[in-house]
């Protein structure tokens, strides 16, 4: 195989040529209810060839067909040759890298029967159902891929990096007369099959929020002090502030490009902000990106300042900037475009209880239950939450929607947590058609003042 | 070597899906042409019945076919009981679904249409931000079971989409529309001028008073009344306990002006062929005919599991999922009034031609609530402005039980879907009040 990449590569017309060859094998276990409604194991092999003509434009031809990898290249030049571009396309300076990424995995999930991976889905969904009667619907799935990447381009680099991935969650529906509640747990991991075994504690943990907030009473609206946990943060960071560190995103925009001015003060001299690739194990860590940048750590806010954004070769050269190492594509399928790896809040020096401590009346506000977000504007909804009452844990409270502007949240952080952690959670990132790309996200807890909840 | 003698001798029942698709897309966005992409797919996907359970998985390695065998069997262990058999051969109708004309349009000519649309666009509203689309493909594919069924088609889709954004100031008005067939069609451009009509009407803005008043929906509106029907007449739903309709066969449930058809076998139509996605032929389906419900869609499944035959409404969402009950192409019947003569009888009232957000909510109970994208006010039988902030909500099992009037006109929207002017007498205008 790889003389024949490199062979259709010297062979290439255009200015840049990029190959990518992806092998992936997939399993996915899906119980409903008391159904076992997914069981199956898919296949799938192709490539992709990216051609740059520097005053025209990039052609690209995705393929399942190996064999024939000089027509390929052929056809992608020839969709080049008809783009036509305002300015000419430059990319950034990237050193050519050969390298060869194995998996380190405990237990290879690829040597696991599909009885054995369809008894863990089994078993999280009698734990959901068998929790107690107020449970009316669960889903509890199973499901691992395995990639098998091969990246080279006609500057030298020759990429070779397995990804495995296994991910287990639980859904649970509660209800109680009209009153309907769910929630749901997800867990991944990069490291092998064992580690989805004996999560009975993530079953029982979604079970036990639905059926809990039942009796949660709708939270007051009004203006509080909130403490996010993890979860809610490092979701909250990626989707409020992430996507607009995305550099396709700011050149494109006149008003984001503005607003995301670098030197501009985003917060408090506390928050400090990363995406981070090279980190081993985590859900969005990349090695190398789809167009063999090596990942780094990139700071995006410093001591509350923007300091940085993410890169692709081509939006880096434009702005003027060094790649980054975030140009993803979610398969073979698709060219790559700007996209986060593992993004976090960095870790602080409050504890929580010094951080709730003081506050008379505010809210705890847990897990993420989506949201969105438009330009400096965003809404979340977080899955479950509790007052805050003279300083102590009090009540369950649901229907908590944290809504606002972004700078003036960022800045309104006043207390960040010495408990950082990185989720495990098993979600993906969708942008334009690309969807669920594997993203990791971090956070400590943080206190946010003034935050305005709605509500009755 | 072939999958066949991997699955015969372990396997009562097995159906093996070929296909292949060469694609190629030429992308403008914001009037600029910013990609051009081929695509080849190459897969296979196949179903067995072991023991009495379904199984299924799919490959596009082809030196992997033992192991895709083997994945489709163990699913097979652990499937649901499949209580039908894989389609018996049978004669299809002949559809028109491939054009060399199509099939051989080069690139540069893909670019050349783009442009083509742009210049029809572009000088009426030089404002406007144009993402087209245009995507020509080359599709054969071949369904084989061990009851001998062995058949092959061959389509040559070719679609353009269109979206329009014109940014006013507060103003935003986004247009969407899409070509499809699969034979060349003279009058491609057809679609864009209806576009900027649209566009050249919403040029004058004016107010109506919010209420009760007569609601006229373009054939692009009536997609709202359409989409709850589509999910309702789907017999998965109606074995589901789901569907309205569940049950209501024989019975007179609309007005009798409306007439909804399934049907894959029109020439050239985007979801023509001549046999659905599990081997079944397609034909055409009456459904609701003069108001009364005829019957549901079925793919192979659903009508063993409903005691009925296939209607030849197996279709796949892409080689990695199994086939589901879905629409051909779904047809509202023209009626006998002159679209002039519906306007004429209108005081006041409004014509629908977008919402927002369709599809959102529990559309199977057939109540929707939407926000319109682009309105037109009627007054004395005149279409005199646009009309903005306004929103309509119903639930068209009630609205279409009275119908004042069906216009003999009809247009084929979004590629797959075919309606006339529908006029609903008097439905529920919200707005701000003037």
């Amino acid at each position: 195989m790889r003389d024949r990449i490199l062979e259709a590569l010297k062979r290439s017309k255009a200015d840049y040529t990029e190959i990518r060859i992806e092998e992936k094998e997939t399993t996915r276990v899906v119980f409903r209810g008391r159904e076992l409604e997914t069981a199956n194991a898919n296949i799938d092999k192709g490539g992709i060839v990216r051609c740059l003509i520097r005053n025209k434009g990039w052609g690209v031809a995705t393929f399942n067909n190996l064999d024939d990898l000089l027509t390929k290249v052929d056809q992608a030049y020839q969709c080049a040759q008809v783009a036509s571009v305002p300015e000419p396309v430059e990319l950034a300076e990237v050193e050519p890298v050969q390298q060869v990424v194995t998996a380190q995995m405990g237990r290879d999930f690829r040597d696991v029967s599909l009885a054995e991976k369809k008894a863990v889905a089994e078993r999280y969904n009698q734990i959901v159902l068998g929790y107690s009667d107020k449970i009316i619907d669960s889903q509890a799935a199973y499901s691992d891929s395995f990639s098998r990447l091969i990246l080279a381009n006609s500057e030298g680099t020759y990429i070779e990096q397995e990804k495995p991935s296994v991910v287990v969650g639980a859904f649970a529906i509660a209800r109680d007369g009209d009153n309907v509640q769910q929630a749901h747990e997800t867990f991944s991991t990069t490291q092998g099959f064992e580690y989805v075994l004996e999560k009975d504690e993530l079953a029982r943990k979604a079970a036990q929020k639905a059926v809990e907030l039942l009796s949660a009473k709708p939270v007051k609206a009004g203006v509080y002090p909130v403490v996010i946990d993890q979860m809610l943060a490092g979701v909250f960071i990626h989707e409020a502030f992430g996507h607009l560190s995305e550099a396709d995103f700011v050149y494109e925009n006149p008003k984001a490009r503005e607003m995301m001015t670098l030197g501009r003060r985003f917060g408090k001299g506390l928050l400090n902000v990363f995406d981070d690739g090279s980190i081993p194990n985590l859900r969005g860590t990349t090695l190398y990106d789809d167009e063999g940048t090596p990942a780094r750590r990139n700071w995006l806010i410093r001591d509350g300042v923007l300091v940085g954004r993410l890169h692709s070769r081509q939006t880096a050269a434009k702005m003027g900037e060094q790649a980054s190492g975030n140009a993803r594509a979610i398969n073979y399928r698709f060219a790559p475009i700007v996209r986060m790896t593992n993004t976090a809040i960095d870790n602080g020096t409050t504890s929580f209880e010094d951080m709730i401590k003081d506050i008379e009346l505010g809210i705890y506000a847990c897990d993420a239950y989506g949201g969105q977000t438009q330009l400096e504007n965003f809404s979340f909804s977080s899955g479950y939450a509790y007052m805050i009452r003279k300083g102590q844990i009090a009540e369950m409270v649901k229907d908590v929607i944290l809504a606002g502007n972004l700078f003036t949240t960022l800045d309104n952080i006043d207390a960040i947590g010495n408990d950082f952690k990185w989720l495990n959670t098993g979600g993906g990132c969708g942008k334009g058609n690309q969807y669920p790309l594997p993203v990791g996200m971090g956070a400590p807890h943080i206190r946010i003042q003034n935050v305005v909840i709605g509500g009755e | 070597m072939d999958i066949l003698t991997h699955l015969k001798p372990q396997a009562e029942q097995f159906e093996i899906l070929d296909l292949q698709n060469e694609k190629t897309t030429v992308e403008y966005e914001a009037n600029q042409l910013k990609t051009c992409t081929v695509a080849e797919t190459k897969g296979t996907a196949v179903r067995v019945i072991r023991k009495g359970q379904l199984g299924f998985s799919a490959s596009t390695d082809p030196a992997a076919l033992e192991k895709l065998a083997a994945n489709a069997l163990e699913s097979a262990a652990y499937g649901d009981p499949a209580p039908f058999s894989f389609a018996d051969p049978r004669p299809a109708p002949i559809v028109r679904t491939f054009d060399r004309t199509v099939a051989d349009l080069p690139i540069p000519r893909l670019v050349e249409i783009g442009r083509e649309i742009l210049d029809l666009i572009l000088p009426v509203e030089p404002n406007a931000r144009c993402n087209v689309v245009l995507e020509r493909s080359l599709v054969s594919a071949s369904i084989r079971n061990q009851k001998g069924l062995d058949v092959a088609f061959r389509t040559s889709p070719f679609s353009i989409g269109v979206e329009i954004d014109r940014i006013e100031g507060d103003d935003v008005l986004i247009l969407y529309d899409q070509l499809g067939t699969t034979i060349w069609q003279d009058d491609y451009l057809d679609f864009v001028r209806r576009l900027v009509q649209k566009l050249e009407r919403a040029r004058t803005i004016t107010t109506i008073k919010p209420g009760k008043m007569p609601v006229l929906f373009a054939p692009t509106g009536t997609l709202a009344l359409g989409l709850p029907l589509s999910e309702g007449l789907n017999g998965k739903e109606v074995y589901k306990g789901t569907s309205p309709m569940r049950g209501k066969v024989g019975e007179k449930l609309f007005d009798e002006k409306i007439t909804i058809v399934d049907d894959g076998t029109i020439d050239g139509k985007f979801a023509s062929a001549s046999y659905d996605d599990e081997g079944v032929p397609h034909r055409r389906n009456v459904l609701i005919e003069r108001g009364v419900l005829k019957g549901f869609i079925y793919d192979l499944k659903t009508a063993a599991q409903s005691g009925v035959e296939s209607t030849g409404n197996a279709s796949r969402g892409g080689l990695f999922a199994p086939p589901q009950p879905s629409f051909t192409n779904f047809i509202i019947q023209p009626g006998e009034t002159p679209l002039q003569d519906m306007l004429g009888g209108i005081d006041e009232g409004i014509l629908v031609e977008d919402l927002l957000g369709l599809g959102q909510g529990n559309i199977l109970s057939g109540a929707f609530s939407n926000p319109l994208a682009l309105a037109f006010k009627i007054e004395k039988g005149e279409i005199v402005g646009r009309v903005k902030d306004l929103s309509i909500a119903g639930n068209i099992y009630d609205l279409l039980k009275d119908v004042a009037a069906v216009s003999r006109e009809a247009q084929w929207v979004y590629s797959t879907f075919y309606a006339p002017y529908i006029l609903i007498p008097e439905m529920n205008v919200a707005g701000k009040s003037q």
